[in-house]
């Protein structure tokens, strides 16, 4: 397995386990911030695949904006109960991952083209810094949750 | 593997659906599914870049302007019915 490959996978089970971590958190505010975390994730995986228009627009667009409209609406109905997990549901989901395992973690991944796409390359800085900030934004976002009390 | 992560998140996403008390998990199984999406059209991007780029933008677009009028509906759903939860919508007469 080589480095982008063992990349990919290392950011694919991260944006997983984030999206477990949203289904298994009984507040709606962590589960909004889990998900923020996956959709970053799910970017990590568009820039390892060097795609960097598609990370802007993301992390942008979607982490951004509706993702954090998300945590603000969240926030604003938090409940400390709002999900049911059936297990029964456990059983199949597990014999379904399996299978998934099973059938593709041998693919190697195909060759990506980007030609045409290189107008961010040099901004490539910037972004990381813009992802740093969405962080360090989310952050302070909790602790004024917390110091608030809500 | 890409496709393999993307059914596994879409898998967790319906399993955030199913398992939802209120919109707001709603809201956030949908998200997840569209990145879920989101990863599902790389392969693309290995015939054409030009046209995976114009999908992923497509969808991007219309995946938020979609969450973002269902934000707008819990909010309303919420002044209408005093409460977000998923007993309290329903269409056409049928408990959803």
């Amino acid at each position: 397995m080589d480095l982008q490959s063992l990349l990919i996978s290392s950011l694919g089970i991260l944006a997983i386990v984030c999206a477990a971590g949203s289904w298994l958190t009984r507040d709606n505010f962590y589960s909004a911030l889990y998900m923020s975390v996956a959709m970053l994730f799910v970017a990590g995986i568009y820039a390892s695949l060097n795609l960097q228009p598609a990370v802007v627009l993301i992390t942008l667009v979607f982490v951004g904006a509706v993702g954090i409209v998300t945590i603000a609406v969240a926030a604003t109905y938090r409940a400390k109960t709002s999900r049911r997990v059936s297990l029964v549901w456990t059983l199949p989901v597990l014999f379904v991952l399996g299978i998934l395992g099973y059938a593709y973690i041998g693919k190697p991944i195909v060759e990506i083209e980007s030609a045409g796409m290189e107008f961010v390359g040099e901004y490539f800085l910037a972004v990381i810094f813009l992802i740093s900030m969405m962080v360090v934004v989310m952050l302070s976002a909790i602790r004024i949750l917390r110091r608030v009390g809500l | 593997m890409i496709i393999a992560i993307a059914i596994c998140l879409l898998i967790i996403a319906y399993l955030i659906a199913i398992s939802a008390r209120d919109l707001v998990r709603l809201l956030i199984s949908l998200e997840l599914m569209f990145s879920a999406v989101f990863l599902a059209i790389i392969p693309l991007f290995s015939i054409s870049a030009q046209i995976a780029f114009a999908v992923l933008v497509i969808t991007i677009f219309t995946s938020s302007a979609e969450l973002l009028v269902l934000i707008t509906a819990i909010v309303i759903t919420d002044r209408l019915r005093k409460g977000v939860e998923i007993e309290k919508a329903s269409v056409g007469g049928d408990t959803v």
